[in-house]
């Protein structure tokens, strides 16, 4: 479950995102936010990866209050989330098997268990074949479909993918949307930060739209208007 | 789920001090240079140590009486000295004792000369109650007043001598703190600046790890381990140049000065081995926080 209850961000130089945001996603939902550049979409995602901190207002997710949690607990909070970016932030100089299981690694899970989870992750993601690439090696689907599977690692219960299909073409998009929708389907919670209309209006899911830090409309089924 | 994993954080620190090479063997360079520098500092305070234990009795003054002296005069001249404040004994040393003691120091040269040509004087040996400086002075003083009075020849206060090579002592030690503390800055500076060029190599894996879930320590232990090992390859380089050195220079240079005794290295060599590593280590890690602590506290 995530609540923002009136979220107000103001960065410090006076620029308010966000004003008094009230938004309810329940468990296992897929919800679209969507936006023009500067609506204060990517304000959001930072506050869900608890990047800022809200200057007014709550968010809770799962069993955080964002607004209160301590530093050090941020790690463990962000362990709950998976991150997929407009330019997929893989690590170059690790394969797509080493990407995926980096992610768990650095969590401190036990070699064995990582050895059994990577391939089922990629098999997920349909790169099993690819397990002994380089990222320069793969097309930028798969590169983001890479970035997917390293989210999924270790099982969390949200996904929030900003901009997942910004620097990706048509058809690899519509690849990348239906493997979140599968991943959806399995019970984790999707959230799609983006701006492109198509994709929106195809899938038909809930859409939240934000313009100049207020919800202007959250509709499930609804359309990029 | 086990988060400490030696093995993990050793090889990534490797793999770092391998990326940046060129700032690693400088870090090194400059540490070890420090670290010599130091060693050689505790060399000479070690020796001048054992060169004024040499001196040994350093609670003794000599006083020689005159040649023509009689055995009374020389027996009334111990009865007042042993009578005066600071003083525990006098023992008295006769011209035959002194000489015999001289021909077997100098037995090539000297070996063969008749008690008729003894050149030197009865004296008798002082041993003062208390090192204070002013009681040691009084005494001095005392007897000052007993050569102007024409009892006594000559005065050998070996306490003024070990005054000034302690006076010596303390000097070398202060420049050398002072050395440490410069030098040991520019290790650190330059420490500081080698780690944070790792952390800059891997912003984007930091950054990675950050979103992931990985905590501060997670990505911050491979840093400090880096900095550890710069500190121990300097400390152990720096004792195997500095034991090198000593062994091969300055023991040989040095025997042939008769008068000054070098110390056995092999004495001082688990302290120096476990003091370079200690301050090597130390410095590596302080390092290593000062360059994390900005990113610590994000």
């Amino acid at each position: 479950m995530i609540d923002f209850k009136n979220v107000v961000m103001e960065y410090p130089n006076g620029n308010v995102a966000l004003k008094g945001i009230n938004l309810h996603i329940d468990d296992g939902e897929f919800v679209f936010i969507v936006g023009q550049s500067g609506a204060g979409k990517t304000t959001l995602t930072k506050l869900l990866l608890c990047e800022e901190k809200a200057s007014n207002g709550h968010i809770i997710v799962g069993n955080y209050d964002l607004s209160r949690i301590p530093n050090y607990k941020i790690p463990h909070y962000r362990r709950k989330l998976g991150m997929v970016f407009q330019d997929f932030r893989l690590l170059p100089n690790k394969t797509v098997y080493e990407n995926v299981a980096f992610a768990m690694q650095i969590v401190g899970t036990p070699a064995r268990k990582i050895r059994r989870r990577v391939p089922a992750i990629l098999n997920t993601v349909n790169l099993s074949d690819k397990h002994n690439s380089f990222p320069d090696e793969i097309s930028g689907g798969e590169q983001q479909r890479v970035a997917l599977a390293r989210a999924l690692a270790n099982n969390p219960d949200v996904i929030v993918a900003d901009e997942p299909t910004g620097n990706i073409d048509p058809e690899m998009s519509l690849e990348i949307m239906n493997l979140l929708l599968k991943i959806n389907k399995l019970g984790k919670t999707v959230i799609v930060v983006t701006h492109e209309k198509e994709l929106v209006d195809y899938y038909q899911q809930r859409v939240v739209m934000i313009k100049e830090g207020v919800i202007v409309e959250d509709r499930v089924g609804g359309m990029f208007e | 789920m086990k988060s400490f994993r030696p093995l993990y954080f050793l090889i990534e620190a490797l793999k770092s001090l391998k990326r940046n090479g060129v700032m690693t063997l400088a870090s090194v360079a400059v540490l070890m240079s420090c670290l010599i520098v130091i060693g050689g500092f505790s060399l000479l305070v070690y020796n001048i140590d054992v060169n004024l234990e040499q001196f040994g009795e350093m609670n003794k003054i000599a006083v020689f009486c005159e040649f023509d002296a009689s055995e009374d005069e020389i027996t009334s001249l111990q009865k007042t000295i042993e009578e005066l404040d600071n003083v525990k004994d006098v023992v008295r040393h006769t011209k035959e004792e002194r000489l015999e003691e001289f021909k077997k120091d100098h037995v090539d040269a000297y070996g063969d000369i008749t008690s008729e040509e003894n050149p030197l004087s009865d004296s008798l040996e002082i041993t003062y109650k208390s090192t204070d400086t002013k009681k040691i002075e009084n005494l001095s003083y005392e007897l000052e007043k007993l050569k102007s009075e024409g009892q006594i020849r000559k005065i050998s206060n070996r306490y003024t001598l070990s005054k000034k090579i302690d006076n010596f002592k303390h000097t070398v030690m202060m420049i050398f703190i002072w050395f440490l503390a410069i030098l040991l800055v520019v290790s650190v500076f330059i420490i500081v600046n080698t780690i944070k060029l790792a952390l800059i190599s891997r912003k984007n894996e930091i950054g990675i790890m950050r979103y992931i879930g990985a905590t501060k320590w997670f990505i911050t232990l491979p840093f400090i381990i880096e900095g550890m090992l710069i500190g121990l390859a300097a400390g152990v380089l720096a004792f195997l140049i500095t034991k090198l050195v000593y062994n091969t220079v300055v023991v040989r240079a040095f025997n042939v000065a008769t008068f000054i005794s070098i110390a056995d290295f092999a004495r001082i060599e688990p302290t120096f081995i476990v003091g370079f590593i200690l301050i090597g280590v130390v410095t590596g890690v302080v390092g290593s926080f000062i360059s994390l602590v900005k990113y610590l506290n994000t």
